[in-house]
């Protein structure tokens, strides 16, 4: 009895083992997210996140060299972040990246931020200009999340013939900042909504549609 | 005697214990599943929240209904032969052969009659409610709003009120509403499944779809057609309100009434 | 004369039967593989210099490098070749070629007997269940919970469009290879296929492609579900290559087969097998492949188009260059809603020659039966847009596709009668396979029905693109294709083997699917019936309870059919010795003896009856005997009396 189960049991085992051992190379690794954390010792319900958008890959969550893709643009210093619930979540946003005309002028506009403005470079805006946008970073729900969430910054593009600041690689950023609210716990994802994969359809394939680069996630804890 | 010649001696077909048998099974399977497409199916589409899902609904439970008898007919026999015909042990060469039976034209006949009606049926109720779903009778101009699918997040446009633009959809209850459906990029579906409309969104295309939203409430408006990295999360709701409150929503936003 | 007399060729001199064919064998056509991919990869980057398109046509051409020196490292241009130097092929080097007196080692080679080729065929389609299969358990892990987090979305989506394409191509191949090759020249009474090496190359073009396909995990996936949609496959990374480049291999063989079967069956039956007598089976398989003719060339093409719009910047489906992506849907499904019968009607006709046989009565209505079939058939090239009505495309189509579309309900309702009226006042012996006839029929209602709703055009609406598709389309290729395809290996084991499949194991993995796939596939009606979309990583949190029994469902399946791997494999190796016919049916293959000799026939059969004479009185000499004919017998090996 014990020999005509084994021979079954046995392949059962090995198939599993399989089946795991593929989801283990498979599953999700997520880069160490980056928390929305108060500053000093102030209101604990007011937080604080600081993001870079790149032209390269360089100073994302990619490595020194930037692998595998370079050349791609990038969000960093990583694209998960958490944020606590119930909360006043502060955004800054230092923009390195060239740009052009947004394919869909809706995005050139702020949507879901408290004021429904935000600061570029210190002075507050409802939109910027069309033809010059970099990138935006927008929040929208995933399905399972319980509260809707949906914010969009536009960021605006630094000029083309802008010098490179000193002792740095970059142009001198453009510093956008906003402020949304939570509320309660949930996942949601954020991407950039200016389409800038060049060489693919309609622009949004490479970065656009790569995790860690223009796509990331938000968790509400 | 042989089988064969049991057969015979019934006088008429219906006669016949397997007839009988088989009837009753028939009718039992019939009535569990009349009951179930009576139930289940309203049941797991939930509330209807248009003209246009109420005959979704409807239509689906009348074809689970005239499809009962039909898969009725397939398991009572399934059930009948196991029960009646099933040999035990293994077959061995010296064991009889069943009936030579090739083939009794009127069984085939009705059964391809049978068929042919049901699908006749299923056809003319089809082409009814798709008229009636394409093209509805409106008694009042339809609100039209432009739809805009974008690689990750539907934008609505309400041409009608002065151009408001929102990535939520407000619709006021009662009034036919025409869906104007496009993409920026890839296809993507435009799909309220409270409402039971769907359309693709095309890039380069205009689609449309309609239909009369008739109760309050915030549903889902989701994307049925796989389009990339965040297809899963290209969701957004869709408020139905009071014509009062769609015109203070609409100026809210910047738009006329 | 004899034939093998008319093979006066001088033989290659100086070298052994064979020639260079000795020497060649799977292992030289992988080195042969990687050394033209590398060529390819290196040249092909000096060529193309535009930057946005260059990895695309690096990895498109570095795939199909190695597809070519795979086949040619494996000797499959051997034939061809030799005509072209003059040096034609001997009658001894195509008994070599055959793999005669060659062990095992002849399932590693371009083996041209029939047999060979559908025994490897059947390991081909074990490992692509096997690849699809792992990827299903890794899916369904996934959506285990709302968003569990396994998977990231684009894994995911990748996960998703793989394991659609493999199942797809595996269960298109899952009967007419294995059975179509090995069973069907028996059934007809043929000594081989019409065109051996044709054969072997429509097999190996396969095992060339699953490397191809599967190097898109490598790539970066693919961003868009099996069916390929334009125009985000034009988006997709060079994943997406590796697609088009499997699908153009897979079409090549499909077009080789299609070819060779329908030469077959038309041309190479016994003497005396009229229609009238040939047995079912060989008429689904026949059907398949006509269907599939001219079908996968659409595939083809659609594909072609994509790859000149990925590789080369043109515009057939980017609507600023004035494509239109309609144009992919309509190729496409122009092919696939003919392959879906392509996977059923073999499958079906498989279980109705095999029920036969355990009801011990003959097959109810054969006319019917094959009429139905042929309706099928005709019927299946006129339904393609019904996978379009929420497309948008050509409105005013919609109904007249749903006509047709519901008429294919008739036909279809046909093969139900047969396999009914079979088993009616049968004498039944709950065999295996004849259990999976039960579960075909009880599944096979089920997605039938099912898929009556969606043709209904505003049902449609409200449904496609949600898991109720995905649940009616598994119900029918799975729950009536693969359950046909396990009752058609489980049938002819003992003929394809010597050795009976083990029976406890058998019922035990049988039941385990059967229950755990209705668990499964139910579940996903129910969520699509909620409003849960198709192909998502995570999903709103009202579709737990249904996706949670999914997923138990689909972790029974997998339980049986790694039970029913291991039958196969335990039998194969040391099950019972099966005897010539151990299920007393009539077709002609059971006549030949374990293991069945490399020419089948001693002498070729002569067929006075159909094969379904079940309790009809004997003739005067039982059918079918090889008579005494004159000219050309030579007794050879497995004479029989």
């Amino acid at each position: 009895m014990v020999s005509r189960v084994f021979g079954p049991a046995l392949t059962i085992v090995c198939g599993a083992a399989f089946v795991a051992l593929m989801g283990y190379l498979l599953h999700q690794q997520p880069a160490p997210a980056l928390a929305a954390a108060p500053q000093g010792a102030s209101d604990p319900h007011h937080v604080f996140l600081h993001l870079s958008t790149y032209p390269d890959s360089l100073a994302g969550e990619h490595g020194k060299d930037g692998s595998p893709e370079p050349d791609w643009v990038s969000y960093g210093p990583t694209t998960t972040l958490t944020a606590p619930r119930n909360s006043l979540v502060t955004v800054t946003i230092s923009q390195y990246d060239g740009g052009e005309a947004i394919t869909n002028p809706w995005f050139a506009q702020v949507h879901g931020t408290i004021g429904g403005t935000e600061t570029v470079d210190g002075k507050p805006v409802t939109k910027i200009d069309p033809e010059t946008v970099g990138h935006t970073f927008t929040i929208h729900a995933a399905p399972t999340a319980q509260d809707p969430l949906f914010v969009s910054a536009p960021l605006p593009a630094v000029p083309d013939d802008a010098p490179l600041a000193p002792g740095s690689a970059y142009p001198k950023p453009i510093e956008v900042t906003f402020s949304f609210r939570t509320q309660g716990p949930g996942k949601y994802v954020w991407n950039c909504e200016f389409p800038c994969g060049d060489g693919t359809y309609a622009k949004f394939g490479g970065p656009m549609s790569t995790r860690g680069w223009m796509s990331g996630t938000l968790t509400v804890t | 005697m042989s089988e064969t010649e049991l057969t015979r001696k019934a006088s008429h077909w219906w006669q016949s214990e397997d007839a009988r048998l088989l009837g009753g099974l028939w009718a039992v399977f019939t009535v569990l599943g009349v009951i179930f497409a009576l139930i289940v199916p309203d049941h797991l589409m939930g509330r209807s929240a248009s003209n246009t899902m109420t005959e979704v609904e409807r239509t689906f439970t009348a074809f689970s209904v005239a499809s009962a008898p039909v898969a009725a007919v397939v398991w009572a026999l399934l059930v009948y032969s196991l029960w009646k015909w099933r040999r035990r042990g293994d077959w061995t060469p010296d064991d009889p052969d069943g009936p030579p039976l090739r083939g009794h034209g009127w069984a085939t006949g009705l059964w391809m009659f049978a068929s042919s009606a049901l699908c006749l049926f299923l056809l003319v109720w089809g082409l009814a409610a798709l008229s009636s779903v394409d093209s509805p009778a409106t008694a009042s101009t339809p609100l039209e709003i432009d739809v805009t699918g974008q690689q990750w997040i539907w934008t609505f446009s309400y041409p009608d009120n002065g151009g408001v633009e929102s990535e939520d959809l407000y619709l006021p209850v009662n009034r036919p509403v025409v869906f104007r459906v496009t993409s920026d990029d890839v296809i993507h579906s435009f799909w309220v499944p409270a409402m039971g409309i769907k359309v693709d969104a095309n890039p380069g295309m205009t689609t449309t779809t309609q239909t009369t939203p008739d109760r309050l409430g915030v549903y889902h408006v989701k994307c049925a057609e796989l389009c990339g990295l965040l297809h899963a999360d290209m969701e957004t709701d869709a408020h139905v309100v009071s014509s009062a409150d769609f015109d203070s929503w609409a100026s809210a936003q910047g738009g006329s009434q | 004369m004899t034939v093998a007399e008319t093979y006066k060729t001088d033989p290659v001199k100086g070298g052994p039967d064979g020639g260079i064919m000795r020497r060649l064998n799977v292992g030289t056509g992988i080195a042969a593989g990687i050394i033209l991919a590398f060529v390819a990869h290196r040249v092909v980057g000096h060529l193309a210099d535009d930057h946005v398109h260059q990895v695309d046509v690096r990895a498109t051409a570095t795939m199909v490098g190695w597809a070519i020196g795979f086949m040619a490292g494996l000797g499959a241009f051997t034939g061809p070749f030799r005509w072209m130097v003059g040096k034609d092929l001997t009658h001894a080097d195509e008994l070599f070629l055959a793999g005669k007196d060659q062990g095992i080692g002849r399932y590693f080679r371009f083996t041209t007997d029939h047999k060979v080729v559908g025994i490897q065929y059947l390991v081909l389609t074990m490992v692509m269940l096997g690849a699809g299969g792992t990827m299903a358990m890794l899916i369904r892990t996934d959506l285990i919970s709302p968003n569990s987090g396994f998977l990231g979305p684009q894994t995911y989506n990748s996960l998703v469009g793989l394991h659609g394409l493999t199942m797809i191509l595996a269960t298109i191949i899952m009967v007419t290879g294995p059975f179509g090759n090995f069973v069907v020249p028996l059934m007809i009474g043929a000594r081989d296929m019409a065109f051996p090496r044709l054969n072997a190359l429509s097999l190996w073009l396969l095992v060339a492609m699953l490397p191809v396909l599967y190097s898109a995990a490598f790539l970066g996936g693919i961003p868009m579900g099996w069916v390929g949609y334009t125009p985000i496959a034009d988006q997709g990374p060079a994943g997406v290559d590796a697609y088009m480049v499997a699908i153009l291999i897979f079409a090549v063989s499909t077009a080789v087969a299609g070819a060779n079967i329908t030469t077959t069956i038309v041309t190479m039956r016994a003497r005396g097998m009229t229609w009238t007598r040939t047995p079912i089976f060989v008429y689904g398989v026949l059907a398949s492949v006509v269907l599939a003719l001219p079908a996968f060339p659409m595939f083809m093409a659609a594909e072609i188009l994509l790859l000149v719009d990925r590789l080369m910047g043109g515009g057939f489906y980017v609507p600023n260059r004035g494509g239109q992506p309609w144009l992919y849907q309509n190729l496409f499904w122009l092919m696939g809603h003919p392959e879906v019968y392509v996977i059923l009607i073999p499958a079906v006709a498989a279980l109705m020659e095999l029920t036969a046989v355990f009801a011990r009565k003959p097959l109810y209505s054969f006319r019917v039966a094959v009429l139905s079939i042929i309706a099928i058939v005709g019927l299946s090239v006129t339904v393609w847009a019904h996978h379009m009505f929420a497309s948008g495309w050509a409105p005013d189509l919609n109904g007249p596709f749903m006509l047709t579309t519901e008429m294919i309900s008739i036909p279809t309702g046909g093969l139900f009668l047969v396999i009914l009226g079979t088993l009616w006042r049968g004498r039944i012996w709950t065999t295996l396979p004849l259990m999976c006839t039960y579960a075909m029929l009880w599944n096979f209602i089920i997605g039938g029905i099912t898929g009556i709703y969606l043709s209904d055009v505003p049902l449609d609406y409200q449904l496609h693109g949600s898991m109720f598709v995905t649940a009616h389309f598994h119900y029918t290729l799975m729950g009536a294709g693969l359950t046909g395809a396990i009752g058609a290996m489980a049938y002819w084991f003992p003929k394809m083997t010597g050795r009976m499949l083990g029976k406890t194991s058998g019922f035990v993995s049988f039941w385990l699917v059967q229950i755990g796939f209705n668990v499964t596939f139910l579940g996903m009606f129910m969520v699509g019936m909620e409003g849960q979309p198709r192909r998502v990583v995570h999903y709103d949190a009202a579709y737990h309870t249904g996706n949670l029994i999914s997923t138990i469902g689909a972790y029974f399946i997998g339980t049986g059919m790694l039970i029913l791997l291991y039958d196969v494999i335990a039998s194969w190796h040391h099950g019972a010795v099966a005897p010539i016919n151990p299920w007393g049916a009539k077709t002609l293959e059971w006549t030949v003896p374990n293991p069945v000799p490399l020419e089948n026939f001693a002498v070729l059969p002569v067929v006075t009856e159909d094969a379904y004479g079940y309790g009809e009185p004997a003739e005067a000499e039982p059918a079918p005997v090889p008579a005494r004919v004159g000219a050309g017998s030579d007794q050879g090996e497995g004479a029989m009396t």
